[in-house]
Order: structure tokens, then sequence, then C-alpha cells
């Protein structure tokens, strides 16, 4: 077990004209569950294969431990990796797949078989040792995937949208089980997904990378609750949180009319650059007021959910130049929820508004 | 498994750091990424195959243009005196080089076209819901499993003029027989017959392969527009195919031009003229008299040039029909 | 399913079928055979099996005999007489012992060094690839003819003429078997099995033989069908480097043809000793060569 850190880590693919990954920071602390999350193409499963020794790195360097591997082999990096498509040898029975790395180091038959068959009972596949992939089901075979990694005992794991290939009922029961493992074993493990979900559920912390540059890690509670810019609010949670921007008048920002409280000092630096701000909202912190007191929305659909109820609004009485996305998502009570075309005003709750500078989208609340 | 490039790391030292706190100053050493060497793997990989093939293939094709500038006999054959272009000359000048190219297309026609519709209509056949297939199949491949040498051995004897099967066949219902060898036509027939019987089966079967790759919805779609089964056939099959067709025409072609074991053994005494009159002589055939009957080496390397270049015409006018059609579909 | 009975349904113009189910499956048309298809497959079937059938009968009938009224159909005993006459005339048993040699050696090599080279092809990055590749390619198109005159001269100078290796070694690799290996491993192999061989800590030759051979087998199985077949009967450039006192079946023939033999049966008896191996080896293996070739055309 060990920690893992890239410093300033950079990848740049041949004839790219911008960096897949750029100069990344990040520590991971021993045993820690990382979980690299951002949209296709943000770098995240390269960062992700630059740790394995699969993906060169171009400048800056890469540790386990106290060692520098930038520039080692996979296999003296003592990691082991869960692909996304399981990449399980065909040819080889189960028994075979999880052991062929401890054959290949060299380990007594007799070794090899105890812990191969250890983590066959840990993963609940020991009736299928002698089965060939193609004999499992997808479940199974992810699990064969987890077991080639976890016999090695290696110091870190790395596992790459290890549940993209399983039907959505599975991947939840899955996410689980894995969180369950991982803390069990207590190594390291670097997670790549694209759905936040995985990331807020699995990840004691959580990267959120956007064209190869890190946005933010941290606690997926500390994410949710203070994203550092625009993207990291729009990209965590779900429904998305509402993300308008407006002028900045005396005492707030306009929107649609009404006028959002902020408070001075924020308003100040947020505006600072061109006289906009952008605000950031969850459907959670949005409450009705009577008419007039807040921001005026129409109701186009209602979906009820059964423990909550969604409004998905238009802003109203858009009188003013402002340049925002005119969609607002509420969260409500199910049993008293307006219905499709009536008008509301809504607030939000105190302390739950985010401010960005609309210029630079950093958060400055 | 990973893709070479040193530059980058120069270009992002180099490139002036935009926003971000300067990197760290740590000058990477010299070195090469260990990752890097894996390149020369690729090296290893290929060298058992291009060593043979350089010193087997390459060499001896470079070798042999260098030959046809040469005046080499066979029974000297590391010496041979410079003539620059005369083998070439005295081949565009020669009566049997134009007979045996003459021979060479018509035979090459008769053994290409009329085995590809035949193949492209047992294809079509094949790709029925047969009992049987691969008994079918299987059968039709016999031919191609059958060598040279045999398949023209027992076809000698089939069209032969005193006890050939064909001939007791023609006379049994009252016509003539043949000298099929004899006669300018009746052989180039024959030898085209020979060929087309070792290939249609083969090539039939690759024109199944890629009917069976067209997408069924495709005929779903043509069927629902109205469309019959031969108009499917004309808009559907035929345009799908059109890749594979060209592919076996060039297949083919380069085959016809190389004719050499049929004519040879035709005769049924070993000549290599061709015939009496040399009416079914070959480039392939000519070549190998020049060499080895007459053994005029410089001569021969003239002509297997010759037929090289005649190659790379059919295959460039392939290529160019290909490119125009498939523009014109656009 | 009235309409399925017409004869010639399948072929011509007819009214559209008002069967949908009769379309589609696995992507393939494939509508039911009728008799018109069998008649004319049952046909093709004849005469491409007749010229072998009938170097039984000719085989085993005199000169006399074949010209005869009606000819003979069916074949005699006197055929094992032909075998043993050919068998004097020319060294036929020798010839497929030489055979089994050349064509065994050259498919042991074939299929090696192109599974080599296809799999760099297909998977690994380096310098100068697609310039290789072209070459490869490109000598597709070279015919034979080129070059044997400067291969002659060197197993001239070699002293090989006659000598096995002589027409086994020039023959070792294909261009076609590279790029049917390569077209292979591009779609059968995925990258992430390579990947996951060095993470698990596999050398490269390592990965080759314990990953890439075994995901390779099927199509170096079909492979060393093809190469088998073509070796066998590879036959223009065993003529220039054998002769008949070290040949090959090929060049056994061609010399049981071109000599004086008085009785045709005695050429024909030789003919199907020397096509023998091959039609048992088809017989045995002709659903997965016809798989093969089927397979190769689609990938190529």
């Amino acid at each position: 077990m060990a920690t893992v850190s890239f410093q300033q880590a950079s990848r740049i693919y041949p004839k790219a004209d911008r960096p897949a990954v750029d100069a990344l920071d990040l520590d991971i602390a021993d045993g820690e569950f990382l979980v690299l999350v951002g949209p296709s193409g943000c770098g995240k499963s390269t960062s992700l294969r630059m740790l394995a020794g699969l993906e060169e790195v171009d400048s800056g360097s890469v540790l386990i431990g106290d060692r520098d591997v930038t520039d080692s082999p996979p296999k003296q990096r003592d990691i082991a990796m869960v692909f996304q498509n399981y990449a399980l040898y065909p040819h080889m029975t189960v028994g075979e797949n999880m052991g062929f790395a401890l054959k290949l180091a060299g380990v007594k038959k007799t070794e090899i078989a105890g812990r191969v068959a250890e983590a066959a009972k840990i993963l609940d596949l020991s009736d299928y040792l002698d089965r060939r992939p193609k004999a499992l089901s997808g479940g199974q075979r992810q699990r064969v995937a987890m077991g080639r990694a976890i016999v090695r005992s290696p110091q870190v794991f790395l596992m790459d949208e290890p549940l993209s290939n399983l039907d959505a009922k599975l991947r939840v029961q899955t996410r689980t089980q894995i969180s369950a493992l991982q803390r069990r074993l207590g190594t390291t493990t670097v997670y790549v997904t694209h759905d936040q979900v995985e990331a807020m559920t699995m990840g004691d912390r959580v990267a959120v990378l956007k064209d190869g540059v890190l946005q933010q890690v941290d606690t997926p509670g500390a994410l949710y609750d203070r994203p550092a810019n625009v993207f990291v609010a729009g990209f965590i949670g779900s429904p998305a949180m509402n993300l308008v921007t407006g002028d900045a008048v005396d005492g707030g920002v306009r929107i649609a009319g009404a006028v959002l409280p902020v408070p001075r000092a924020q308003l100040t630096r947020a505006a600072a650059s061109n006289g906009k701000v952008t605000v950031g909202f969850r459907p959670e912190a949005l409450h009705l007021v009577g008419r007039g007191e807040g921001v005026p929305v129409e109701v186009n659909v209602v979906e009820q959910l059964g423990a909550d109820a969604y409004l998905y609004t238009t802003l109203a009485g858009g009188d003013d130049d402002v340049m925002h996305t005119s969609d607002v998502v509420v969260r409500t009570e199910p049993r008293s929820a307006p219905a499709a075309g009536q008008q509301l005003w809504l607030d939000v709750r105190e302390g739950d508004l985010h401010v960005f500078d609309a210029a630079t989208q950093q958060r400055v609340s | 498994m990973t893709i070479a490039s040193q530059s980058p790391r120069e270009a992002l030292l180099t490139a002036p750091a935009a926003d971000t706190t300067p990197a760290p100053d740590r000058t990477p050493p010299p070195k090469r990424r260990t990752t890097l060497t894996r390149n020369r793997w690729g090296y290893a990989y290929v060298a058992p195959f291009f060593l043979v093939f350089g010193a087997f293939s390459l060499y001896p094709f470079l070798y042999t243009a260098w030959v046809s500038l040469h005046r080499t006999s066979l029974s000297d054959i590391d010496g041979g005196t410079w003539v620059g272009l005369e083998n070439y000359r005295n081949l565009l000048q020669s009566e049997f080089f134009w007979n045996a190219a003459r021979n060479t297309l018509t035979i090459g026609v008769l053994a290409t076209v009329p085995q590809l519709c035949m193949a492209l209509g047992l294809a079509h056949l094949l790709n029925y819901k047969l009992r049987g297939r691969t008994f079918f199949r299987t059968v039709m491949l016999m031919p191609y499993a059958t060598s040279i040498a045999a398949a023209t051995l027992v076809f000698a004897q089939l069209f032969g003029r005193d006890y050939g099967l064909i001939n007791t066949l023609l006379e049994a219902v009252g016509l003539e027989r043949i000298d099929w060898e004899a006669g300018t036509w009746s052989s180039q027939a024959a030898i085209a017959l020979i060929v087309t019987w070792r290939w249609t089966g083969y090539n039939a079967l690759i024109y199944l392969a890629a009917m069976q790759s067209i997408p069924g919805e495709l005929y779903e779609a043509a069927e629902i527009d109205g469309a019959s089964r031969w108009k499917q056939f004309l808009h559907v099959t035929i345009p799908s195919l059109r890749p594979t067709i060209l592919f076996t025409v060039v297949v083919s072609t380069i085959g016809a031009v190389q004719l050499f074991g049929e004519p040879l053994l035709f005769a049924g005494n070993g000549t290599t003229s061709g015939g009496s009159s040399g009416q079914y002589q070959t480039l392939g055939l000519l070549m190998y008299q020049q060499g080895w009957s007459n053994f005029h080496i410089g001569q021969a390397a003239t002509t297997a040039w010759a037929m090289f270049m005649i190659i790379l015409v059919v295959v460039g006018l392939n290529a160019v029909i290909g490119r125009l059609r498939s523009r014109a579909d656009r | 399913m009235a309409t399925l009975a017409l004869p010639g349904t399948e072929t011509t113009a007819v009214t559209p079928v008002d069967r949908p189910e009769r379309r589609g499956g696995k992507g393939s048309r494939s509508g039911k055979a009728g008799p018109v298809t069998y008649t004319l497959l049952t046909l093709t079937a004849l005469v491409s099996i007749f010229p072998l059938y009938w170097t039984v009968v000719a085989g085993s009938h005199t000169n006399a005999e074949l010209a005869g009224s009606p000819p003979p159909f069916l074949p005699s005993a006197s055929l094992f007489d032909n075998f043993k006459l050919a068998l004097e005339q020319a060294p036929i048993g020798k010839a497929i012992l030489n055979s089994i040699i050349v064509a065994g050696s050259i498919t042991v090599g074939t299929v090696l060094f192109c599974t080599l080279a296809g799999f760099a092809f297909a998977k690994l990055q380096f310098r100068g690839k697609g310039l290789l590749l072209a070459l490869v390619i490109g000598t597709m198109m070279v015919p034979t003819q080129l070059s044997v005159i400067p291969l002659f001269m060197m197993i001239a100078d070699l002293q090989w003429v006659n000598q096995l290796q002589a027409v086994i070694l020039p023959t070792l690799v294909s261009a076609f078997g590279v790029f049917f290996m390569r077209q292979f491993l591009i779609s059968a192999l995925p990258n992430e099995l390579l990947e996951a061989g060095r993470v698990d800590g596999a050398s490269t030759f390592r990965i080759f033989w314990s990953i890439v051979v075994p995901v390779a087998r099927p199509a170096m199985a079909v492979l060393a069908m093809l190469t088998f077949l073509t070796a066998w009967n590879e036959f223009f450039w065993p003529i220039i480097a054998l002769t008949t006192a070290n040949p090959t079946v090929q060049v056994a023939l061609a010399g049981l043809g071109s000599g004086y033999v008085p009785q045709q049966s005695v050429i024909m008896a030789g003919t199907l000793l020397g096509t023998l191996p091959v039609l048992i080896v088809f017989t045995i293996l002709g659903k997965q060569i016809v798989g093969g070739i089927m397979q190769g055309a689609v990938k190529g």
C-alpha cells in the first residue's frame, strides 16, 4: 500500500493541439479511494494510464510511495488494473486469468492456487474457476477482472470505468461491493468514471477534470457544497445545479426582474471583470414564495418521482438583457406540486446561493 | 502499444507558461523514456519476415531489372555484357512477344470474364437457404485444391484428339472430332476452361462471403420500395459487391498475365513453344522459353518486366475506374 | 408458402414476395432455394467433380478402351496395375515425400513469420510501419516471373539446384499471410488485452506467446491450411529449381506428362496418386478451408 502523487504530470499526444493531461498535480493518500471524474475527453483515463505506465509522461512525474515511477514499465510499478471491457484472456480459465500475474512473477504454484482460491471466495467465484470467460455472465466477468487485481495484493488498484458494461441494476449493486471490498483491503485505489453519481457514492475524494485540467479535488460533500467553479457546479449533482447569469445591481444580482441578494464583498469581486455575475442554486435550495416576492418562473413540466417532484420551469418576465440559461429546475413536495403552465415565484434558501465571477467562472463566495 | 514522440516534451518546456505557476525547475535528463524502446520491438517482430522477403523477393525483383539491361546467358549467369535498353527494343520488335501478348490477352479474357460472371451467379445460388450447404461449397472448392499440373493433365486427356472423352462424345452425337490442341481458338478456349474450372468455385465463395455481409435491412428496404428480386440483385447486391468484384478482377488479371503451367503441359510433350505455331504461347511461357530453353536470361528478365508493367497498367486502370465510379455515386 | 414452389422465382423477376421472414435473419438475405437452384448447383457440383472422377476412370482403361463407343464410365481394377506402372515411370513416391517436407516446412515458416509480422503491423507502433506495410501489400502484385531469374542464379551459386531448400526458402514467407494475420488481429485482439498483459508483468515476448498466439490461433489454422495447399500445388518455381531426379509432386507430374508415355492411363494414374493426398486432406478439412477462404474474403 502506498501513496500516489502526480507532480505537474502532462501528456501531449503527437499532433494534438492541447495536452490530454495538463500539468496534473494530485496527491492521493495511502489507502484512499480516489475517483477521477469528468466528461469524455477530459483526460481522466489518460491520467490513470499514465499512472499505470501504459501512457508516456511527457513532462512532470508520477510517484508511487516514495518511488519515482515516471519512466518505469508497468510491471515495475506494483499496480493492478481493472479495464472497462475487463480484458480477460479468452483462452485462459478464470483461475488462470487470476493467477497469470503471479505465475509471471515466479510465485510457487501452490501459493498461486491458495491466493486465487482466497480471492475467488471473496468474490463468490469459487465455482467458476475452471470456466472460460466466454461462459460467464457480464457481472461474473467483472468480478474476475476484480479478482485478477486483488490476487496480486498490489500497492495500488487502478480501475478504468469498470462498471460501464453492466446493466443499471447490477451497476448499483457492484458499486457498493467494490466500495466495501476496497475498505476491507485498504488498498489505495484510483477509479475512473464519467458518471458523477458513481464518483460521489464511491470516492473518499473526487477529482474533477475538464479538458485535461484538474478543476477541483475534494470530498464528495465539499464538492457538492462548495464547487470551485461553474463547471464543477454544473457537473456534480443530479438534476444539475441551476446556473444563471445576471447583472450586478445594488444589493445583489438581477434575475428576471427580481434581485437575488448577494453579500457586498462577494458581489464586488464577482462583478469585477464585466459587471456580470453567475449565480448557482440547487433544485432543493429553492422554495416557493408569494406572488411578486422572488424570481418569477413558469412551469413547463412536472416530474413526479414519488419521494420528490421536480418542476422544470423557465424564467418569466425576461425584461432585462441577461445572458442566462433560462431553465430552472425546482424540487418540491410531491403532494402539493403546482401544475404545468402555472406561474410561480422562487427564492433561494439562506446560504445556499453559489456566486461565481461570470468572466473567470471561478467561485467567489 | 505506445506512440513515439519526444518532441512534445521539448515543445511544452519551451512554450510560455500561461496562467499556471511556472513548472518546477526540474530540468529533464536527456535520457530516452524506457517506454520508447518498446518501438524497437516492432522491428524485431517484422525482422524475420523482411529478412526472407528481402533476400528472396525484393532483391531478386530489383536484380531482375539489372539483368534485363544485360546480355546474359544461362550458361554464364554471372557474366553478361551491358546492353542498355537493347533487350527492351528487341522485345518490342519481336513477333514472339506480340504473339504471346495477344494470346495472353485472349486467353485471359476467355478465362476471366465468364468465370467471374459464373462465380457471381453461383454465389447468388449458394446464398439461398440450402440443404447440404457445406457439401455444395466444399465440392465447388475441390478444383481449387487440385494442382495446375494435375488439372491440366486431366483436361489434356479430356481434350485429346484420339482418345479424349470430349471427341468421343462429339463423334457419338454425329459431330466431327476436333483437334483441340492444334487450333488457335480451340486450344485457347480449352486452356481458358481449365482456368475457369479451377477458380470459379473459389471466386464464388469470395462473392458469397461478401453477399452475406450485406445487411438484410437493405433488401427489406428495397422490397418495401417494390423492387423485384432481379432488381434487388442489380441495385443492392451488385453495388454492395463492387469492391469485391474489383478485387477479384485484379487478382484474376494478375493470375492471367502469369499463366504458365496450363499452356506448358497442355500439349503433353513439355515443349515451351506453346503449340506448333505458338498458338497458345503466353507471356509466362515465353519468358520460361527464353530463359530455360534458349538460355537468354537477359531476354527473359525483360519479358518478366514487361509482364509486371502490364499488371501495373491493369491494376492502375482498375483503381481509376473504382475511384471514378465511387465518385459518381456520391 | 404457395409461391415457394414456383420454379424460377429465385432468379427471375417476379412479383415481390409477401413474406418478410424470408429476408433478414442474421443479416443475410436467405430465401429458401427452389428446385431450379438445386438443379443448377448439382450440375455445378458434377462439373467440379467430374474431371477428378475421370482421372480414376481414365487411369484404369487403355487408350483403345477410352476411345471406344460408348466410352467407359466406371473405373476398373487395372487402376492398381497402372499405379504400379506410374510409380515405375516417375518417382511419385519420393515426390510425395518431398512435397510433404516442402509444404510442411513452408507452412510452419509462413505461419510463424506472418503471425509475428502481422501482429507488429496490427498492434505495435514503429517508425516506417506504413511504408513497410505498403511494401508488403505492393508485392502481392509482383509476378513470380520477376524474381525467378536472380533466384535461380542464387541457388546455382549455392549449389542448391535440385535441393529441397531451394524451393522451401524463397517461399517461406507470404505477403498475403502477413496481411491476413494483420487484418485478423486488428479486430480480434483488443489493445486492452495487451495492456493487461503488460500490467500483469509479461515481457514483450511473453505477451506474444501467451496472449497473441492463443488469440490468433483460428486465423493461424486457416493460414496453415491455405499455405499448405498453395505450397503443395506450387508449380512455376519448383519446375525451375528442381528436376525429376528430386521432384515435388508437381514436378513429377509435369515430367510424367511431358515424357513419352504410350498409355494415357499411366499418366492419369500418376496424376491421381499425386493429387490424392491433398484431396484426402481437403475432404477432412474442407469445411474449415471453405470457412477460412470466406473469412479471409470479408476481412481482406
